[in-house]
């Protein structure tokens, strides 16, 4: 029997949801602080009102659902997948009002996209865009990397236990320290220590590319933000190819791959435990697949021979190869060059890539490396008990910040993760197809959507139809909480209606 | 050892850029055996 939720559900849901706007709102202060310190009025007045709006919107839901009581697990849940819901809605606001996207979906659709960490825009004459609301559509992506529920713990919600269910909900499920507040803080603080470091080395190189200083850090902050959170929006239309620099491409495959290592690796690398990242199965397992699918992309890049030379074929094979792997989206190709210069082979090799994904507890999106190598040993320790003797005992172990025993419910749970994925990769396919597209690039740009990549092969484009645009919407935001939240949401809805 | 050590940051930045870089140089690698077709 399904139980009909209560107001005091509702009440909790309602509040901690009021929370978290309230923290998306304080966020919108620092484009409008810097619009009016670059003298764009107009750009800061769109954030004034979305901020007002927003500001409003978390008052308003905190003080009428106002409670002292805990979150459970179930309504933890849904006040994540509802926040997410409710970042998109209301950070879109301000990039509306830019009226550099045709429609407010249009909005949404990069709004998601940035929050995900996706990467996909729809954003028209993005070179004419103005400073203030290009930093928000990369700031969104910061915020979105770390988790827009992280925002709120690091600021609002003191160690209470329903911050943990909130922190799990947003596929966060390694608690790096004892308590989820000084985890959520510790977040912060490796993603301002890199953000510092990678605007410094991205702005240095825009220097002596020539481009103007201010000009420079700003894209270099930018880059930095996207590329750490695995996010892949570039201040330029062009995206990354706009540098046409091997350092800038160099720095930014490094911040990359720094963005898809587990947060918790961060932490035992940074307290001195510097030969885990040796050890680590994640770690090795990305390097395994990165150097796997390279392979696969390299084969089919050298049989069209689009590239000649090493240098030509890592800036454009590899580059676009660990952009996908890491999640990230940045590209230095044109989206059409995907189907017009690359053969089946190679896009095929991207395609598994963008699917696999980086760590767990990492900004990245996709299946993940921890789930790949609990999957892959699994499979191991079958063949093994095949292979031997009836009596012998195979014991599987793997090494995970400490050596782990490999039992059965964690490999059901990858498998189970791993299929919620495939499906929702099909799914977007299907879709795809269903409008016209042919399989493989359908499969691409769905592939990209709900793995939280963002490279595109030219399907994403403002002419394409609403409901794809709805879909991808969906994979964005089903694939960035990795499926938990949203079931339990689904659940939520089916038990207003039907419950008893 | 605690969290705040700034060589222990400084050192583990550095080793996680260095496995970064051993990505990128085993790609080269790559890069080069099937660019000369070694």
């Amino acid at each position: 029997m399904i139980l009909k939720p209560s107001p005091q559900d509702l009440k909790n849901i309602g509040y901690y949801l009021g929370k978290i706007i309230l923290g998306l709102g304080l966020m919108m202060f620092i484009p409008v602080i810097f619009g009016i310190a670059l003298g764009e009025i107009n750009p800061a007045l769109d954030f004034l009102i979305g901020l007002e709006i927003t500001l409003i919107f978390g008052l308003v839901l905190s003080k009428l659902c106002f409670t002292e009581e805990d979150l459970s697990w179930m309504q933890g849940m849904i006040v994540v997948s509802l926040s997410w819901l409710a970042a998109t809605l209301l950070g879109a606001i301000p990039l509306y009002l830019s009226g550099h996207w045709s429609s407010y979906l249009d909005t949404c659709f990069d709004a998601m996209s940035g929050f995900a960490t996706t990467g996909l825009t729809l954003v028209q004459d993005l070179d004419h865009l103005s400073l203030t609301h290009n930093l928000w559509r990369h700031l969104i992506m910061f915020i979105g990397g770390q988790g827009i529920v992280i925002v709120a713990l690091s600021f609002f919600v003191k160690g209470a236990s329903g911050a943990f269910k909130m922190y799990v909900g947003e596929a966060r499920d390694e608690r790096i320290l004892p308590n989820v507040v000084h985890t959520s803080r510790f977040i912060w603080l490796v993603s301002i220590t890199y953000l510092i470091l990678g605007t410094l080395a991205l702005g240095t190189i825009g220097v002596f590319e020539g481009m103007k200083p201010l000009n420079a850090f700003f894209h270099g902050a930018c880059v930095f933000m996207a590329a750490f959170d695995t996010g892949g929006f570039a201040p330029q239309s062009q995206n990354i190819l706009y540098y046409h620099s091997l350092p800038f491409e160099a720095v930014t495959i490094v911040i990359m791959l720094l963005g898809a290592i587990n947060f918790k690796l961060h932490y035992h690398i940074w307290m001195g435990n510097r030969k885990e990242i040796l050890k680590n199965i994640e770690t090795r397992a990305l390097f395994v697949a990165i150097m796997a699918t390279f392979l696969v992309v390299a084969l089919g890049l050298n049989q069209k021979g689009v590239y000649a030379g090493a240098i030509a074929l890592f800036r454009k094979g590899f580059y676009q190869l660990v952009s996908g792997h890491t999640g990230t989206g940045f590209m230095t190709i044109y989206a059409q060059q995907f189907i017009s210069d690359w053969n089946h082979l190679a896009l095929v090799g991207v395609i598994i890539a963008m699917g696999l994904g980086g760590a767990v507890c990492s900004t990245t999106g996709a299946i993940k490396m921890l789930r790949i190598g609990t999957v892959f040993k699994a499979l191991l320790e079958d063949i093994k008990r095949i292979i031997l003797p009836d009596k012998a005992i195979v014991v599987k172990k793997m090494h995970h910040i400490k050596d782990i025993f490999l039992e059965d419910k964690q490999a059901r749970a990858a498998l189970l993760i791993t299929l919620a994925y495939l499906c929702l990769y099909g799914l977007g396919a299907l879709i795809g197809m269903w409008f016209g597209y042919p399989f493989l690039e359908s499969l691409f740009e769905s592939t990209s959507a709900a793995g939280n990549v963002g490279l595109s092969c030219g399907i994403t484009a403002v002419t394409m139809p609403a409901a794809l645009k709805l879909t991808y919407i969906f994979q964005m935001w089903a694939g960035r909480l990795e499926f938990m939240s949203v079931f339990t949401l689904i659940g939520f809805l089916v038990s207003v209606f039907r419950g008893r | 050892m605690r969290l705040k050590d700034p060589v222990n940051i400084t050192l583990g930045i550095a080793v996680e850029i260095l496995y970064a870089f051993g990505i990128i140089s085993a790609a080269f690698l790559v890069c080069l055996l099937i660019a000369w077709q070694i």
